[in-house]
């Protein structure tokens, strides 16, 4: 019972030191959702309110068919699944190599992972968009293509994907590939028998946030992307307010509120594999 | 294991090959590039006009809003990722406790990592609108302030609003690599310090911190490297403005290249900052000599 007194204590002074941190970070979803729902003739008064009169929901509505969100959405889904099967494909051999061979290329090639998130996209975006236009394919350049910004987060989420899964490799035992070949089994067949459904939790793990990752990127779609018709989420979000005078600031928040609540759901949910991952994989 | 030793120094290199081809492919032109755009005269439609030696660079280093821009990235940089593992530390230690709810916690921190950077400046930007904003409201309501504040409005009061938005979405990835490495500290050293009666900060100063030492490097190169590269906050919320008082180095970039048609002068505001970058891991790498060989 003492012991329990204790860990209430312990648990209101804890709660109470992160209070101010967790209203600022809730306060943006708090902002997001409560102008999402106001009438509009609400929004623009002075002085404001937090609250609603009404919850409006038909904002919603309003606002996918003023943004053409759907186009958005889909764009948002082809761009991140797609980058999303191409990291992991190449990323899980290179994961592999890591997590279970000792070689003199390991290190070096460690150092090179580690350039490629140096070389922030936003770094390259000059020579990414010469690169894009120089590629010449059927009819025109790779410019307002999704194939091109695919190809782009792939190459720039191989660091993180290869980091992610090496380090939870590295915790499934070899041994249990060993022992099957000393059962006869060949080492290709053992990594696909043994090794491979041991790995496919650490492998959804990383696909989802390299998932996460695709979706909220904006400065190459940002460059490369120039027609309605292909841009994502988060850049036809941002040109409905940047360098605007006017902006229908109720529907941008049914917007963002849209485009966010489904990743942070899934982020939330999966975000305690993040700490292992990351960490093991920090300082080895 | 000996047999087929040949194939087995083969094979790693072979699986690593596909993803270094991709990682290279998209890095290496690009790279070759710039450089190539930033030694010549380029027409806004990316038309090679000329050789035009350091020109480029010699045209930036003569602009006041670039040297403005690169103090106040240093400032930035500084600001962002200082404040972000002042806050990540105690955050961290607090989430390693036991206490109810924790679970809980642990999400609402993380929880800015999940939101595109791009919505965070939107909602932000929103938020800290002069007339109907909430922040204004709130503060008013509180009666801390007497009429709005434009907040965005002046470079004063705009760009220490965007370090703190940077510092609020670099906490989660920070705190993520510190509870790794509380969870990598064993607890019976605590049993044995409380035993020989250290007290609490006496615990954090000589046990606490020093085995977090490599984890708070890693935090701050890492996090130096992001808030460095860091463009949707600053383009979304005040696009560098007002008159060009809040911009850094990757906004000014890409106002240069895609807003002013100057893509040789961005070139070389790009070749400038991988060097400033290039600098900072050598000096990294210097200081953390024990660091560099585990790596």
């Amino acid at each position: 019972m003492r012991i329990e007194r204790r860990k209430l204590r312990r648990s209101v002074i804890c709660w109470l030191a992160l209070a101010p941190l967790a209203v600022v970070v809730l306060f943006p979803f708090a902002v997001m959702f409560l102008t999402a729902v106001k009438p509009a003739d609400e929004v623009f008064v002075y002085p404001a309110h937090w609250l609603p009169s009404t919850f409006r929901w038909a904002n919603f509505a309003d606002m996918w068919q003023a943004v053409k969100f759907g186009v958005a959405l889909r764009n948002s889904l082809v761009v991140s699944v797609s980058a999303t099967v191409l990291a992991i494909a190449v990323s899980i051999p290179a994961a592999y190599a890591m997590a279970r061979y000792r070689f003199s290329g390991k290190g070096p090639y460690r150092q090179f992972l580690l350039v490629t998130q140096m070389l922030s996209p936003i770094l390259l975006v000059i020579g990414l968009f010469r690169l894009a236009a120089m590629i010449h394919v059927g009819g025109g350049n790779m410019v307002d293509k999704h194939i091109s910004v695919i190809v782009a987060y792939g190459a720039f989420n191989i660091a993180f994907a290869v980091w992610m899964m090496s380090s939870y490799f590295a915790t499934i035992p070899p041994d249990l590939e060993e022992s099957a070949w000393l059962e006869g089994c060949g080492r290709a067949r053992a990594v696909l028998k043994v090794f491979l459904p041991l790995a496919v939790p650490a492998m959804v793990v990383t696909a989802i946030f390299t998932f996460i990752n695709g979706w909220n990127e904006f400065a190459v779609v940002y460059t490369l992307i120039r027609s309605d018709a292909n841009k994502t989420l988060t850049v036809q979000i941002t040109d409905l307010v940047a360098g605007r005078y006017t902006v229908e600031w109720h529907q941008v928040m049914a917007a963002t509120l849209l485009a966010t609540l489904p990743v942070s759901v899934l982020f939330a949910w999966l975000q305690r594999y993040l700490v292992k991952g990351l960490a093991l994989g920090a300082v080895k | 294991m000996t047999s087929n030793a040949r194939g087995r120094n083969l094979a790693p290199w072979l699986l690593i090959i596909p993803s270094f081809a991709l990682a290279l492919f998209i890095i290496a032109y690009p790279l070759y590039n710039i450089v190539f755009q930033s030694v010549h005269e380029v027409s806004r439609f990316g038309i090679i006009k000329g050789f035009c030696g350091l020109d480029n660079f010699r045209l930036l280093f003569a602009d006041p809003v670039f040297v403005a821009s690169a103090w106040r990235t240093v400032w930035w940089t500084l600001g962002v990722v200082g404040g972000t593992v002042l806050v990540s530390v105690p955050v961290a230690l607090i989430l390693n406790q036991d206490f109810y709810g924790r679970g809980a916690a642990r999400v609402i921190v993380m929880l800015p990592w999940s939101v595109s950077l791009t919505m965070t400046a939107i909602v932000w930007r929103w938020s800290f609108n002069d007339e109907y904003g909430m922040v204004n409201v709130t503060l008013q309501r509180l009666g801390l302030i007497q009429g709005p504040v434009h907040w965005l409005a002046t470079a004063g009061t705009a760009f220490p609003v965007m370090i703190l938005v940077g510092i609020l979405v670099s906490v989660p990835f920070t705190v993520t690599i510190f509870l790794g490495g509380l969870s990598s500290v064993p607890t019976d050293i605590y049993e044995a310090a409380r035993i020989d009666g250290a007290g609490a900060w006496y615990q954090f100063r000589k046990l606490t911190l020093p085995l977090l030492r490599p984890f708070i490097n890693m935090a701050i190169v890492l996090n130096v490297i992001y808030v460095f590269n860091s463009f949707p906050i600053i383009w979304v919320m005040t696009q560098g403005g007002p008159s060009n008082g809040t911009h850094i180095l990757v906004t000014y970039l890409y106002e240069k290249g895609f807003r002013l048609g100057k893509p040789g002068e961005a070139a070389a505001v790009s070749l400038f900052m991988l060097a400033v970058l290039f600098c900072f891991t050598l000096l990294y790498l210097k200081i953390q000599p024990k660091q560099g060989e585990n790596a």
